[in-house]
């Protein structure tokens, strides 16, 4: 068993709780041993990274350096935790000035960053610990037949050389379910939530864009490793009949409902009944 | 085969007409690419230096204007300065313009651009220390200085009101190891508190 510092962010449990419970239960069925950070909060999002540079690094290497500590690494179910996370641990990586600077304000908790504890998202720690092989051994209820279209998330796989994330890990791990991956034309185009509070018409129409081109290339799902993309792509889709006068009905999952219904999680477990854009067919799908 | 002499004067009278109504068209409107002369005693030849001496800002002078950034961005159709104009803009030493544009809070920071460029210009980021400048001038949305407001006084952006849905899946009401002293402990020190405090 691998232990791991659980860095859960602020919209997951309050959005999502459907996600967290299901990468809980998916993470248990393959030896993942997921240990909620302690004292840790907010990695304070883009938002915080464009008003507030200094903030943002600090509160960032803070959490990293409490992983430190424990020596685990730090895995998380959010693109925008990720993104914080690993930009500010690339950082420090490569600027020791920056590094001294934040270093002498964590002193004061008795902090210190030292980069050991590496920030991953949760996908990549299933893809590169756990690995297709042995998640394939897990599969009970393959998707044979299900197309599902990824929404990677900009943050997830931009700017590559911090991320280290390729598009391939997420694919394999959607086909190794036994789904087939549905190439769409916008698959790289961003789901607008950053833009959000600064004009809602641009987001929105980037959702929409979005799911029209994932619904217009056949996809039956659409499956997302963000709450943030999530919000956009199901909840904003419920706002498009009165915006747009359409309607799409791409039922929306986080990535561990799809794994965790493959290995014959139920659907209360995995929590489908939170999902906004009602996710029947796949249920259908499953029982038929 | 040739042409007689009534055929080559009907294609030269059609030319003829078709250069007359192209010459009067550009005579009742300039063409779209001209914009308002710079106003060079408004330049600010610091702001490059300035930008480049900023996270990941280095690569900035190595743009050679292509507008592939521009190509790349989803949005770009819908702002009044492209993101190479931007780029450009600020080697210029166009500060204010740059520092006071809606365009780079409308970025929808994807990376699309900074992936694509062929120079390595860390187009983003840039715009992102862009907006940390502007956000010391207190040029800054008012929804995003509700958001620092948030951060500085609860310590995160989001605060569980349905627990009750939580423990639906089995999951603790609260959220667990959540500490929010800490973080608006540092905020409270640096220039979230500032961009606050002027909102006060």
């Amino acid at each position: 068993m691998t232990t791991y510092n659980l860095y859960i962010g602020c919209s997951v449990p309050v959005n999502y709780p459907n996600y967290e419970a299901a990468m809980i239960k998916v993470a248990q069925a393959f030896n993942m041993d997921l240990v909620y950070m302690e004292g840790v909060g907010c990695c304070g999002s883009p938002n915080l990274r464009a008003m507030d540079h200094r903030g943002w690094i600090t509160v960032n290497a803070r959490t990293l350096a409490i992983a430190d500590k424990t020596g685990y690494d730090i895995v998380t179910p959010c693109n925008g935790c990720f993104g914080s996370l690993k930009d500010v641990h690339h950082h420090l990586m490569h600027d020791a000035e920056e590094r001294a600077k934040v270093n002498e304000i964590l002193k004061k908790e008795g902090l210190e960053f030292k980069g050991n504890a590496k920030p991953r998202h949760f996908a990549e720690a299933l893809y590169h610990d756990i690995g297709i092989e042995e998640i394939k051994k897990k599969i009970t209820k393959p998707l044979d037949g299900v197309g599902i279209a990824i929404h990677y998330g900009c943050h997830l796989l931009r700017p590559d050389d911090v991320t280290e994330f390729k598009p391939e890990y997420l694919q394999e791990l959607v086909e190794v379910t036994g789904a087939s991956v549905i190439d769409y034309p916008l698959w790289k185009q961003c789901c607008g939530a950053t833009v959000l509070p600064v004009d809602e018409d641009i987001a929105i129409r980037l959702a929409r864009d979005k799911v029209k081109s994932m619904k217009e290339a056949g996809a039956a799902f659409a499956t997302v490793v963000c709450p943030a993309c999530g919000n956009q792509l199901d909840l904003q889709q419920l706002g498009l009949k009165e915006s747009y006068g359409e309607v799409y009905n791409l039922p929306v999952l986080v990535y561990p409902q799809i794994l965790g219904l493959a290995i014959g999680l139920n659907e209360e477990e995995v929590g489908l009944g939170m999902n906004r854009v009602p996710a029947d067919p796949i249920l259908d799908h499953l029982s038929g | 085969m040739g042409f007689n002499c009534a055929q080559v004067q009907r294609v030269l009278n059609q030319m003829s007409v078709v250069y007359l109504m192209t010459e009067m068209n550009e005579r009742s409107s300039p063409p779209i690419t001209l914009i308002d002369p710079i106003d060079m005693s408004k330049l600010d030849p610091k702001f490059r230096n300035e930008i480049k001496s900023m996270p990941n800002g280095e690569e900035l002078s190595a743009c050679f204007a292509c507008s592939t950034c521009t190509a790349a961005c989803p949005i770009a159709n819908m702002w009044k300065y492209k993101p190479h104009q931007l780029i450009r803009m600020i080697l210029l030493g166009m500060k204010e313009e740059v520092l006071s544009s809606n365009e780079i809070w409308l970025c929808l920071t994807c990376y699309q651009c900074q992936e694509r460029c062929p120079q390595k210009v860390r187009v983003t980021d840039i715009f992102f220390d862009c907006k940390n400048l502007a956000a010391e001038e207190g040029k800054i949305p008012p929804n995003v200085v509700a958001l620092a407001k948030e951060l500085l006084t609860k310590g995160q952006l989001y605060t569980v009101t349905a627990d009750w849905e939580r423990e639906d899946m089995g999951l603790e009401p609260e959220v667990p190891g959540l500490s929010t002293e800490a973080i608006k402990n540092i905020l409270k020190d640096t220039r979230t508190s500032r961009i606050v405090g002027g909102d006060k």
